[in-house]
């Protein structure tokens, strides 16, 4: 992953929940299985039986976007700690346990969901089921694993900050969300870190753990009503306790900022970007082809301009990635310090070009090229595909998310990019980090 | 995403390390016995000699499209080090119908993925793209194979590139050490060149030596097209017969090769570098693809050098405490196999550590391994392949190597084969191919003090 993203990627549109049982067309041949459990849990299964192996992707919904400043970097700091034992075994005798099935375990957080990963050979799934369950329902979270946790994690932070485009990023967010929970690092920072104590670190998984905020998909060379029985018996038992309503999260407020900030490193860092819909906003899929349009591989026209014509940039990109609340679309230069004033200029004319004069239909048509084959291509793996189907389900969105968004990707017009490229690349924030 | 950065080497995952050089015929097998009846691939040899794989495999709405070549680095000519290794970056240079430059975009415009691979015995050519562009990318490769322009000014431009990818190589210790190892371990046999080649040469390269190695070995009988996805094997043949059905054949250009000696003591080399670590690593010839004792050898490989529970690791990092890593992988060619053993360790171990894994591969000599290990390796092995198969170019990539450097009957059959593997022949290969001298060896030491 570029260093400067921090949200995994995947894409939306308009959908409500379903609940209860029901067989999903998709666009591939393999269909999946959704169903809640009694408790409120959701579980979904898709057989894929191409190879011998299965992922699970159990998401929970905490992260960022439940955060204050005080707690910045919470539910990373939990999935950390957890990971460090279970009432049935250490974390290293844990990963050894999921090693003999042929697989390996895992446990972030990220932004609108916090994960526990896992895969192994297929034969295995129950076990590898019954490991994912303990992790999520049995951790230890002992006081010794917070202190040790919090060392590694500030030190890590200091990387992060060490680092000039993952520094950037941080910055940028925090400049364009402003008092909004995605202005904040998935990381933490050292303040929030320091302030978290094993007693908050408890609490936050007791809020977070519960059944009807968590997200069970399966995805491999199983059996689903094999799958969805076991998943009861692993899950069914943890009890639905009144889980309370989200607070209210103060809204973000567009403004027209440039920030500049100067540290030691070889390249300047120029990010320039604004509020974009939520990925179930009826303009998702535009925007993301506005972003394609701009800063999508080497025919996008930052790389195609800035870097191929006037020799501006070397990394010329952009991201829009699909979130709950209101997105970001941040186009990215990473340039020779002696170029960044000109480069910074560049990146606003071709922000002035695309509102003002319409896409050619070839332009177009490429953009939707690249972007639904690279949203193929992200979908080959188990892995990918049950954090897909996790995802979807954990935002809100229907089964037939896939289906839907790229109907809506096709259906984009040259005057919808023109539309979308107006009303949300009006006002911009700019983040510079100047090299010295 | 750089077109330009097309990594050299082949798969290592099967053999237990991720060692760049390591390849791994051995890196093949069936389903598991879970799988209701896999789909087979099916394989047609067209009438001009190419040979065509295709299996539907519809994990994803994907198609991987592979050209494999019989052709690699073993197939040059001493004077032209570096030669099959350079044609895999100019391939992609362009054709009179894809100017240069177009190649990569149009790929990019699917939303695709290409990259390209050069081993001892094989070169390939790989696209991942939405199954929709099946037509579009299998006439693009067959067009690569038989129009490429070599334009003057890319192949100098691009002179920059390979000498960035040799400093890359040299730059990273672990990279290195494998390179070396197979220098050291086989040279002046083909298996010992540098596939990257000499400086000295690439700094001369002419285009008309890289046209007369084109020529001579883009060759119908040299190709095995490999196509795996969201498409039928209907639609797959109806594209190749069109496109690559129609290069007019010719003799294939590869001559015989004779096995690389045996390893002595006088394969060992020191080499002083800048790390403040020093890097260790020995290497023993064992079973070439084709050989029944692959399936004895990958096992052992995986006893000793996996995962932390291997034998290595437990003895030479953990109670020892003689190396901060420990690994082993089995790169294994159509002529000869290579298990390399690497460890990162402080220089003043390095005696204490050759000698402490020595000891261990002594005793799996001498009192063998246990059912629980040869288990454990066997999953181990199973999982490995499987997860690389799950994509369609991972399991592309399995068949066009197999087809090309081994069978694509024993690549079908390779899980079930090593399943039946016993004790007793994993105890067999380690006395048969594993010597208290016959190993080279190569150590990194550094040049500045220690910490």
């Amino acid at each position: 992953m570029t260093a400067g993203t921090r949200r995994a990627a995947a894409l939306g549109l308009v959908g409500l929940l379903a609940v209860g049982v029901l067989v999903v067309p998709s666009a591939a041949l393999a269909e999946s299985r959704r169903e809640r459990l009694d408790n409120g849990l959701t579980v979904i299964v898709r057989e894929n039986p191409v190879a011998p192996v299965v992922a699970v992707s159990l998401l929970v919904k905490m992260g960022t976007r439940w955060e204050a400043p005080a707690t910045a970097g919470i539910a990373n700091f939990v999935h950390a700690v957890m990971v460090k034992g279970t009432a049935k075994r250490t974390g290293a005798e844990l990963a050894e346990a999921v090693a003999a099935l042929g697989g390996k375990i895992s446990a972030t957080g990220d932004v609108d969901y916090s994960e526990i990963r896992a895969s192994s050979l297929a034969r295995f799934w129950r076990d590898l089921l019954g490991f994912v369950a303990e992790l999520a329902l049995e951790p230890t979270l002992l006081p010794d694993d917070v202190d040790r946790e919090r060392d590694w994690l500030l030190s890590r932070v200091q990387k992060r900050r060490d680092n000039a485009s993952s520094r950037a990023f941080d910055a940028f967010y925090a400049a364009l969300y402003g008092p909004h929970p995605y202005a904040l690092p998935v990381l933490g920072t050292p303040e929030s870190l320091a302030r978290i104590d094993h007693a908050a670190i408890v609490a936050a998984y007791r809020a977070g753990y519960r059944p009807d905020r968590m997200v069970l998909a399966v995805s491999g060379q199983v059996a689903a009503s094999e799958v969805l029985a076991e998943a009861q018996r692993r899950f069914g038992g943890v009890a639905r306790d009144g889980a309370g309503v989200d607070p209210p999260v103060p809204a973000p407020i567009a403004s027209a900022r440039r920030v500049e900030l100067e540290m030691p490193a070889q390249q300047s860092q120029i990010l320039a970007g604004s509020l974009a819909p939520p990925l179930d906003h009826p303009d998702h899929a535009a925007v993301k082809v506005l972003s394609t349009i701009l800063g999508g591989g080497m025919a996008g026209r930052l790389f195609a301009e800035l870097r191929d014509k006037q020799g501006l940039a070397y990394t010329a990109t952009s991201y829009y990635d699909p979130v709950r609340e209101p997105g970001a679309l941040v186009l990215y230069l990473g340039t020779a310090p002696e170029n960044a004033p000109k480069a910074e200029a560049a990146l606003l004319a071709e922000v002035e070009r695309i509102r003002r004069d319409p896409v050619s239909t070839e332009e177009l048509t490429r953009a939707k090229g690249y972007l639904l084959g690279r949203y193929a291509m992200d979908r080959r793996t188990n892995e990918r595909l049950a954090w897909y189907l996790a995802f979807y389900a954990v935002e809100g969105q229907p089964p037939d998310f896939p289906e839907r968004y790229r109907q809506a990707v096709e259906a984009v017009s040259t005057a919808d990019i023109l539309r979308v490229a107006r009303r949300y690349l009006a006002t911009l924030t700019t983040l510079v980090v100047r090299a010295r | 995403m750089n077109p330009v950065v097309r990594t050299f080497g082949v798969r290592g995952a099967l053999l237990g390390a991720v060692l760049l050089l390591a390849s791994g015929c051995a890196a093949v097998g069936a389903y598991s016995a879970t799988s209701a009846g896999p789909p087979m691939p099916v394989r047609e040899v067209l009438p001009n000699g190419v040979v065509l794989i295709a299996q539907e495999h519809r994990a994803s709405d994907v198609v991987a499209v592979q050209l494999w070549m019989r052709m690699g680095g073993r197939d040059e000519a001493p004077d032209e080090l570096g030669l099959a290794h350079y044609i895999e970056h100019m391939i992609f240079k362009g054709t009179p119908t894809y100017p240069p430059g177009s190649i990569d975009r149009l790929i990019e415009g699917f939303g695709g993925t290409s990259n390209a691979f050069t081993s001892y015995d094989t070169t390939h050519y790989d696209f991942v793209v939405p199954a929709e562009h099946l037509r579009a990318t299998v006439a693009l490769l067959a067009d690569l194979a038989m129009n490429a322009s070599f334009p003057p000014d890319e192949i100098e431009r691009e002179k920059k590139v390979v000498f960035e990818e040799m400093n890359l190589v040299e730059d990273d210790p672990d990279k290195f050490l494998v390179r070396r190892l197979y220098e050291v371990a086989y040279a002046p046999h083909p298996y010992g060149r540098p596939l990257l080649g000499t400086r000295e040469f690439i700094e001369r390269l002419r285009r008309d030596q890289l046209l007369a190695f084109y020529r001579k070995h883009f060759v119908p009988k040299s190709m095995a097209v490999v196509v795996v996805g969201a498409v039928t094997p209907g639609e797959v043949r109806s594209a190749a017969v069109a496109t690559f059905g129609r290069i007019p054949p010719g003799s294939a250009g590869r001559p015989e090769l004779s096995p690389p000696p045996t390893i002595d003591r006088s394969r060992r080399v020191d080499v002083q570098r800048p790390e403040q670590q020093a890097y260790l690593g020995l290497a023993w010839k064992t079973a070439p693809t084709g050989d029944e004792d692959i399936y004895p050898v990958d096992l052992l490989t995986y006893i000793l050098g996996d995962s932390p529970s291997s034998r290595l690791n437990q003895a030479v990092r953990e109670r020892q405490r003689l190396v901060s890593s420990i690994e082993a992988g089995y790169g294994a060619w159509q002529k000869a196999g290579l298990v390399t053993v690497n460890a990162r360790l402080d220089p003043e171990n390095a005696e204490k550590a050759e000698a402490a894994i020595l000891d261990v591969i002594r005793k799996v000599r001498e009192t063998g391994v246990t059912e629980a290990e040869r288990q454990r390796a066997i999953i181990t092995a199973e999982s490995s392949y499987a997860f690389d198969i799950e994509t369609a170019e991972g399991l592309a990539k399995a068949y066009g190597q197999a087809e090309t450097t081994w069978t694509l009957a024993d690549e079908v059959a390779y899980l079930g084969r090593l399943r039946q593997i016993g004790a007793a022949e994993i105890q067999a290969v380690a006395r048969k191919y594993f010597g208290d001298d016959t190993y080279a060896r190569v150590r990194f030491i550094p040049t500045g003090p220690p910490r």
